[in-house]
């Protein structure tokens, strides 16, 4: 079977970049199934998270990777950025590693649940490195992949079923379900629970500023669980989150899912390319927006630009780590939310109703129609850094994106360009259909952007620090 | 608490609107089909532009009739005369209550001798079933429901398979599936082709004065049909449609798909509902939109109004007869398409991004919030008539929606749909607090032809949109 750098040598034998490939890929943005697109509708889901509490089923769109054996700690410890000290079984943490040049790979949770047992959650390019080095390193360990319900023939026939209660009531329906006060535990600490007789791996977790729980359990089991926090939380105004609400709370707390894997360049990462499969996520992932480079390192991130700049430990060694040190010392830019002007969003959204001209189409709540969406921010008229994730909170009443600037445009206030939809009619990707690029000016403000998150995470909150 | 049929339900509720208006079953789901196969805006612009694979193999609930009184059976239902309805040939069939007001419509397939299937929604399948199953006559029935709206996972096994080729391009594609010319059938005539070495048969079809087929054949074999179609439309432009654009084609084709069934009242009736059950469309299906009366018979209509006056023929008995010859003759509601003002929804999507409760969300392409959306329509002030179905066409760059207007309301004349519902809205679950909005509308011709907007020049349309 052909492999990725294959299909890039082929691409570039036609005189094409990996950006051309890339933003041209046959693919739209990454499914949220296994749930309906809406429960109810998603103006009420998306509040509720707000206001009352929700439930999130994250059962279906991540891939989970089960690493087990004498060498487990050792071998993602030489892949993570961040410290592996801190980790001991019944805890969790952000596991981000990164290219030998430095550049971010993915963006996982790590959980581990023994000695030397972990499984990692998420995208999964993350995971594929982590694979490709347990076999290249010939590492003792034992792996075994549980792809997302889109990447496999049986879907919905996942290991675990994985659900968060979040939100302001959240922590009054796990009392409710299970008959007790949750029992107290720290931020990204795990506890096992009892919810309709059967045992829950509980991760103590939190959004806008208020706790909650990730739950996890055999698939088979998953019904009962969440039969019981939707009697639970009845009393709670507890709502179940449909794919469209979902994919937009991201904008609200300030994560960025969506970094492209720095693997498409650098003659250290060429093995690499060479083991990844011509129909792996790497080779079939889309790129879209109007941020065009003909360099593809263009669009690779620093953990600096993901807000990771402190999870950083170089006390120990890591993939990426020279790479790093040397970057420690110039200028990071600094993840933002980009609050949209209402006009110019709403002269996009006009354009749908008018001959010609029209913008690029505004799907409400995510307006996200790649895996990877990197936008152009202008600052009187050059440019000052990238957008990715891009739609409406329904909790703000505004357009937001996450964005990544420049030191100097990052301030809070600061007035920027957003360049929506891409260049000459658009690429080829299935999501894009003809359309002409659109500006809208934008007020940089903090990411989080919710008042509360920002009150709440700045000292324990894992966005930012604890758990680094 | 647990009711066993719509009469008990109904009972139970004791007011059938507010029952209704306040159904907690959610969106009315086009199931399994993939919301979008590329984006909607495309797939909607290939049905107009070159060719279009409609999959409608999850949506509608097939109802089979079979035996030695099938013909005679559907006669006594169907309002259309049966003069004339050998096998291989469909029609649609749009039965009536005993008071002449609409169940529901579809298709009648004339599969072979005595073996006919309705294929559409529940209320005239349901109406169907019950009366081949009570009414005396010598047939068997067997019925293939709608798949479910989230199969979480679970197997889904239609008897059939039903795609559609449409568009421009479509005869193209299928003279290519058969190697060769296909004779082009009479409209709604029936025969079979081969496309991938299997056995289909075929309905003659069209869409926008363009021929087209239906084609349909054992589920187990639809991937490999499906395949062979996407292959043969490749260099045509086809496309998959997904389930978001599907739904929208018919605010271009101008056909009303969601009449609220005429089943709540009346004592004829009772035997009916008492064989409904209380799961069934009837009893726990929604209205949704700004007309609320305190009469579930004022959200009924007549074939009339949703525009198939020409289909009823006196000829034969059939339930709802004599209502029909009383009405006949007398001036009707018109079912026309509603051109909406660019500016008004503009408005709608800019109280998003303003303080206060928003006015209902606009969705699209798609803009039903319910099973039967049924808004206010007014002129001056006063109700002129109902608004029904809701959307938009990236080809006419325009929300569209068909509606029904009094007889003295003309082509061109601006109305107005009240959008949204009364006191912040019902307890819906698609329904989030908001406020109600009035839309200027136009009043156009069903389906809704690219000439009507060089027709009507006068006014906002061609001003707002130029």
């Amino acid at each position: 079977m052909k492999t990725l750098e294959d299909v890039l040598q082929a691409t570039a034998a036609k005189g094409q970049s990996a950006v051309d490939l890339l933003r041209n890929a046959q693919a739209g943005p990454n499914v949220y199934p296994g749930v309906p697109p809406e429960y109810t509708n998603w103006r009420d889901e998306t509040q509720a998270w707000q206001k009352a509490c929700v439930l999130f089923n994250l059962s279906f769109h991540m891939a989970d990777l089960y690493v087990e054996g004498p060498d487990a700690t050792k071998l993602l410890a030489s892949l993570a950025i961040n410290t592996f000290k801190n980790v001991s079984p019944g805890r969790a943490k952000q596991f981000v590693p990164c290219s030998h040049d430095g550049h971010v790979i993915g963006d996982v949770i790590l959980f581990n649940s023994a000695p030397d047992k972990y499984v990692l959650v998420g995208r999964i390019p993350a995971l594929n490195w982590i694979t490709y080095h347990a076999q290249a390193g010939k590492h003792d360990v034992k792996l075994e992949l549980d792809e997302r319900s889109a990447a496999r023939k049986d879907p919905f026939n996942r290991k675990q079923y994985r659900f968060q209660i979040q939100g302001p009531n959240a922590m009054k329906t796990m009392e409710k379900a299970l008959g007790a006060k949750p029992p107290e535990v720290k931020f990204f600490h795990v506890a096992t629970l009892t919810i309709a007789g059967k045992k829950v791996t509980a991760l103590r977790h939190g959004m806008a500023g208020q706790p909650g729980f990730e739950l996890v359990g055999p698939m088979a089991e998953g019904d009962a669980v969440r039969d019981a926090i939707v009697r639970a939380g009845e009393e709670f105004g507890l709502r179940l989150v449909g794919g469209r609400a979902y994919s937009a709370n991201t904008l609200e707390s300030g994560w960025i899912p969506s970094p492209l894997p720095a693997v498409y360049s650098g003659d250290k990462m060429k093995p690499y390319r060479q083991w990844l499969k011509e129909d792996s996520y790497e080779a079939r992932a889309s790129i879209g927006g109007s941020f065009v480079s003909k360099k593809i390192e263009d669009y690779y991130l620093t953990p600096w630009d993901m807000g990771y700049g402190s999870f950083i430990d170089f006390e120990h060694e890591f993939i990426g780590r020279e790479a790093l040190q040397r970057l420690a010392k110039g200028a990071h830019r600094k993840k933002v939310t980009l609050a949209l002007d209402n006009d110019g969003v709403l002269k996009v959204i006009a354009s749908q109703l008018q001959k010609s001209g029209r913008g690029k189409f505004w799907e409400f709540p995510s307006a996200v129609y790649s895996m990877h969406p990197y936008d152009k921010v202008l600052a009187d008229g050059k440019a000052a850094g990238i957008s990715t994730w891009v739609g409406y909170s329904a909790n703000e009443g505004r357009m937001l994106t996450i964005a990544i600037l420049d030191a100097e445009h990052a301030e809070p206030g600061t007035e920027v360009t957003f360049v929506w939809g891409e260049e000459n009619g658009g690429t080829k990707k299935p999501t894009v259909e003809p359309h002409r690029q659109m500006e809208i000016r934008a007020v940089v403000c903090p990411a989080p952007y919710v008042e509360a998150v920002r009150k709440t995470y700045t000292d324990r909150g894992w966005r930012t620090q604890a758990t680094a | 608490m647990s009711h066993r049929n719509l009469e008990e339900v109904l009972k139970a509720a004791g007011n059938t609107v507010a029952m209704l208006r306040n159904s907690q079953i959610g969106a009315y789901v086009y199931p399994v089909v993939p919301s979008e196969f590329s984006n909607w805006r495309d797939e909607q612009t290939a049905w107009q532009k070159t060719a279009v694979l409609f999959d409608q193999s999850h949506h509608m609930v097939e109802q089979y009739v079979q035996g030695p009184d099938t013909l005679r059976f559907f006669t006594h239902l169907g309002m259309n005369s049966f003069a004339s309805f050998p096998v291989d040939r469909a029609k649609q069939l749009a039965p009536t209550s005993y008071d002449g007001y609409i169940i529901g419509d579809g298709i009648l397939f004339h599969l072979e001798k005595d073996h006919m299937v309705f294929v559409g929604r529940a209320p005239a399948a349901s109406w169907i079933e019950f009366h081949a199953t009570t009414g005396g006559f010598n047939v068997k029935t067997k019925k293939d429901d709608r798949s479910p709206g989230n199969t979480r996972g679970l197997a889904i096994n239609r008897t059939n398979y039903r795609f559609q080729i449409q568009g421009p391009n479509a005869w193209k594609v299928i003279e290519k599936l058969n190697g060769g010319p296909v004779p082009e059938l009479k409209f709604f005539h029936m025969a079979t082709m081969k496309i991938a070495g299997r056995t289909v048969r075929t309905l003659r079809h069209g869409m926008a004065g363009a021929p087209g087929l239906e084609v349909w054949g054992p589920y187990a074999e639809r991937e490999e049909v499906r395949a062979a179609i996407v292959a043969a439309g490749r260099e045509f432009g086809l496309k998959e449609v997904g389930s978001r654009a599907y739904a929208t084609n018919t605010c271009e084709s101008g056909w009303i798909p969601s009449p609220l069934p005429a089943v709540y009242t009346g004592e004829k009736m009772r035997k009916y509902r008492e064989w409904l059950p209380a799961t069934s469309y009837e009893a726990t299906g929604s209205i949704g939109g700004s007309f609320a009366s305190s009469n579930i018979e004022d959200y009924y209509v007549t074939p009339y109004e949703m525009g198939y006056g020409p289909f009823i023929k006196f000829d034969h008995d059939f339930i709802g007869k004599e209502a029909l010859q009383k009405l006949a003759g007398k001036p009707h509601r018109r079912k026309v398409t509603l051109a909406w003002n660019a500016d008004d929804v503009v408005k709608v999507w800019r109280s998003m991004l303003e303080q206060g409760d928003p006015y209902k969300f606009l969705d699209l392409p798609l803009s039903n919030y319910t099973s039967a959306t049924y808004d206010k329509v007014t002129k001056n002030g006063k109700q002129v008539g109902l608004n029904m179905f809701s959307g938009y066409s990236y080809n006419e760059r325009s929300m569209l929606s068909l509606g029904i207007v009094d007889p003295d309301v003309e082509l061109g004349a601006e109305v107005k749909i009240v959008w949204g519902e009364e006191g912040g809205g019902t307890k819906k679950t698609t329904v989030e607090r908001h406020r109600q909005i009035e839309i200027r509308a136009i009043v156009s011709p069903a389906p809704y032809a690219r000439q009507a907007q060089t027709t009507y020049h006068e006014g906002w349309r061609s001003k707002a949109t130029a």
